[in-house]
């Protein structure tokens, strides 16, 4: 659309003389946070091949919830529509995969796309029907849809039943590493594109107040369904890079602690923030594969608890809470 | 050719209650048109039939003789009809200018920078908030909130306006002076109007004519004198002893 | 096709295991219906009641009957305590529930939920825990019922009637009613917003715990700190099918779910029959007048 044409007339005004100094004008224009993501990315990126096998598998989960975390922070933390159900994203991506890689042969990333656009397809059609309805009932919709999900992949036969699917494609971390990291890498740039400029404002005019959104001549509906829409290509396709790394799918991908864990981790970090989603896999993901392998339950109570303080004493999360107390921080978190 | 906004036997049921039984009212571009009535007459129901807030049970809304009563709001705001709301809802996380940015990025569907800048600056000089541009729009007092309302309904580049009471709640100076920015920018710009609204002074200074309604129906239709004189409205509002007593 | 004899026997368990839905689902009803709150940790609650059921029967041999009334005690103090935990800083002197006020209760009682799951994990484990009770079968009209599923099912009932009754003829019932429907109106007749707001809440959770404790009676070996990721959802349909805040919607949104899920699955596989019963609300949602539409 115009967007497509606006980049491609901007590209093309560069001449190869100007290239760097546009370059160096675009890195500025990201502002502090996306630097800042941009650099940890890099590092992530470049240090790939040197990295020990057991730092890979961490990086990989890690990647692989930061980018759950950040598809639920389109939906939810943009527009304030609670997704408990978000996990069926992941969830179908999950067995696309699988069953593109059993079923038809495929190479695994072929699978990851193919999962990316099944996410993609079903949030269209749930959000078509669902994105109408009012805060507690759109959350409701879509917890239902999740659980329903689990039943019906349990009862189909082509899905393998109860028992999922399985499949082995020998040791491939280092593809997977690089596709999550791609994956991820995406997301925080959509992430960065629409908290900027007409879009921006439309999203906060729409998280602010729906209705005088609506009155300002805003598209609202359409504008959640984007969003909707890209949270759910980009949570399954996420979601077919665990199953690739698991060489299973199982009906549990469906099961709400996935979902639990992505909200928990945006609340946590601070919702429709840049960085927030980064900061809630953080706190929710490295406890869990580090510390708190000895007490398996530690660490979502703890998570739990925190959930509770954010949500009524320090809302916009450990962001927000930055944000709030520490002034000169304003011009460097977002 | 003068656009006109045209709302026919317009039917609004909510389960058992009839908020409009059938009203008919026509607006041209550059006249006033004041909505008057006792609470509870449909006067808001009807603003939000006329903006595609809610759709009629029957009847139809015709914006230069095209239909919009099946349009969403949004859509109908793009063509070219904006609505004001009774308790002004300001979008709190910004400020006055990007409240109003808003509107005349997505209202009127203004791209380029320069000229969205020019027009949102053209917007709160004619409303008077150019000192309160900056401010966070929870930071303003209720007689600005009603400004900024007015102001974002501006900007949108609609022409027609429905406000709904933005006269109300405010001390005699206040309403003084608000009547006194819209006459201004009524004359300047020239959008017709559909203006709901209690506070009689108002009605009379700046309506051209004057709708009354009464339970869902208009029982009186004619210039503010005529109707403000009208037997039918002064009982509807004060009941039938003051009907009959002399003016 | 399926024989009628199996159809009725099926439309008699969907019956059966619907009231008992009902009753769980009751007292989320109420909770949303009066404090227009969301709670999200309902289905813990249930956990809880079914657990607490089970110990009590370990222990003293209570069956779920008597386990339910304790659990109801228990759960109304429990339901108080809640309100002033995590309620009432949100609800005083608020006199119409917000969008901002909505989500803040909603993932405080989401957290709330995930603390309990895990707490519980680590209290009791994964492992699915029984209790025995098996007063055995009754035949009716051909129709063989197992008798524990009557006895929960009138208790059910019992507990349904118990607060229609309670909200109807009583003076504090009659408070939480006008409550429910417009603050303002019952603060100028008198009635304290905080006593009413607490109250529905704690009876709400009696109700849900006691429903947990009924419900065990079809949770044979299968009671786990997660059963709520299932029983919550059931409940939302239901109150959602029935209309948050009608008292009687409960009945008929447990009914219909009960029935769906056991009739249903005469004719299609059992996992097919759950998930239609569930997408079931997407189109009631869709259809639904403008009161729950953006």
């Amino acid at each position: 659309m115009r967007i497509i044409g606006s980049v491609w007339f901007r590209f093309r005004e560069m001449r190869l003389r100007t290239l760097p100094s546009t370059l160096w004008k675009g890195w500025r224009s990201l502002g502090p946070t996306a630097q800042g993501l941009g650099i940890v990315l890099a590092v992530l990126g470049g240090l790939g091949p040197v990295l020990p096998v057991a730092l890979f598998v961490f990086l990989i989960l890690f990647m692989i919830y930061a980018a759950w975390a950040y598809s639920i922070n389109l939906i939810t933390g943009m527009t304030g529509y609670v997704s408990f159900g978000h996990v069926v994203f992941a969830g179908a991506g999950a067995y696309a995969l699988a069953y593109g890689v059993t079923a038809w042969g495929i190479h695994p990333l072929a699978g990851v796309v193919a999962a990316g656009l099944t996410g993609a397809l079903l949030a269209l059609g749930v959000g078509v029907v669902t994105l109408r309805l009012r805060g507690a009932y759109f959350a409701i919709a879509t917890l239902v849809t999740a659980l329903a999900a689990v039943y019906i992949v349990s009862g189909t036969p082509a899905l393998g039943d109860g028992s999922g699917i399985r499949f082995y494609l020998g040791f491939q971390i280092g593809t997977q590493y690089y596709a999550i990291w791609t994956l991820l890498a995406s997301e925080i740039a959509l992430t960065w594109w629409v908290t900027r400029g007409r879009i921006g404002l439309g999203l906060r005019a729409l998280r602010d107040d729906e209705d005088a959104a609506r009155a300002v001549g805003i598209n609202v509906p359409r504008l959640k369904l984007f969003l909707y829409v890209l949270s759910g290509g980009f949570a399954g396709a996420a979601g077919s890079v665990f199953t690739w790394f698991n060489s299973s799918a199982f009906p549990d991908a469906f099961q709400l602690a996935y979902s639990l864990d992505m909200l928990a981790m945006i609340i946590i970090g601070g919702m429709g923030t840049l960085s927030g989603p980064w900061i809630g896999a953080v706190v929710v993901n490295v406890p869990r594969q580090t510390l708190l392998k000895l007490l398996p339950q530690g660490q979502p109570i703890v998570i739990g608890l925190l959930v509770i303080l954010i949500a009524l004493f320090l809302p916009g999360g450990i962001v927000g809470i930055i944000r709030k107390y520490i002034p000169e921080a304003r011009r460097y978190l977002e | 050719m003068t656009a006109r906004l045209k709302a026919e036997a317009v039917v609004k049921r909510f389960g058992g209650v009839t908020a409009l039984d059938g009203v008919s009212l026509e607006v041209s571009q550059g006249a006033v048109l004041g909505l008057i009535g006792p609470n509870g007459s449909g006067k808001t129901t009807l603003l939000n039939v006329l903006s595609g807030t809610i759709r009629p049970t029957s009847g139809h809304v015709f914006l230069d003789g095209e239909r919009i009563d099946r349009m969403p709001a949004y859509r109908v705001v793009r063509a070219g009809v904006a609505k004001t709301h009774q308790i002004p809802k300001p979008f709190h996380g910004m400020t006055v200018r990007e409240n109003v940015t808003a509107a005349a990025t997505f209202g009127a569907g203004l791209r380029e920078g320069a000229r969205v800048r020019d027009e949102v600056g053209r917007v709160l000089r004619l409303v008077e908030l150019e000192p309160r541009a900056d401010v966070p729009a929870s930071a303003l007092t209720v007689q600005e909130k009603k400004r900024l309302e007015f102001a974002r309904a501006l900007a949108t580049g609609a022409r027609f306006l429905l406000l709904d009471e933005i006269f109300a709640g405010l001390s005699p100076e206040e309403v003084r002076a608000s009547i006194e920015v819209f006459r201004r920018v009524q004359a300047e710009l020239g959008f017709g109007a559909v203006v709901v609204e209690h506070v009689m002074r108002a009605v009379l200074s700046v309506a051209h004519r004057v709708l009354v309604l009464e339970e869902g129906r208009s029982i009186a239709e004619g210039t503010p004198q005529e109707v403000v004189r009208d037997p039918a409205v002064v009982e509807a509002y004060l009941g039938q002893e003051a009907a009959r007593a002399p003016t | 096709m399926a024989d009628p004899a199996t159809l009725v026997a099926s439309l008699v368990y969907g019956i059966l295991l619907g009231v008992v839905f009902a009753a769980i689902a009751h007292g989320l009803n109420l909770i949303w219906g009066v404090t227009k709150v969301v709670n999200a940790a309902h289905g813990e609650f249930i956990m809880l009641g079914a657990y607490g059921a089970y110990f009590l029967n370990l222990a003293w041999g209570l069956d779920p009957l008597l386990a339910a009334l304790i659990d109801a005690a228990l759960g109304m103090i429990v339901g108080v305590a809640f309100y002033f935990a995590f309620l009432h800083r949100e609800l005083r002197g608020k006199e119409r529930i917000g969008h901002q006020t909505e989500m803040v209760t909603l993932v405080a009682t989401f957290g709330l939920a995930l603390f309990l799951v895990n707490v519980t994990t680590l209290a009791w484990s994964m492992s699915p825990v029984g209790l025995r009770y098996n007063p055995g079968n009754a035949v009716l009209g051909g129709v063989t019922v197992p008798l524990g599923g009557v006895y929960v099912g009138i208790a059910s009932l019992g507990i349904i009637a118990a607060t229609h009754v309670f909200l109807t003829r009583t003076y504090l019932g009659n408070a939480v009613r006008a409550y429910s429907q417009d603050i303002t109106a019952a603060k100028l007749m008198g009635v304290n917003p905080t006593t009413v707001a607490a109250l529905a809440t704690g009876l709400g959770f009696a109700m849900t715990m006691a429903g947990g404790a009924l419900l065990t009676v079809y949770l044979r070996v299968g009671i786990r700190p997660d059963i709520g990721h299932l029983y919550a959802p059931i409940s939302f349909v239901i109150v959602v099918l029935g209309g948050p805040g009608k008292m009687w919607g409960s009945l008929v949104g447990g009914i219909t779910v009960g029935v769906l899920i056991d009739v249903l699955q005469v004719f299609i596989p059992t996992e097919f029959a759950y998930a239609a019963a569930f997408l079931l609300v997407i189109p009631v949602l869709a259809l639904a007048p403008e009161g729950i539409l953006r």
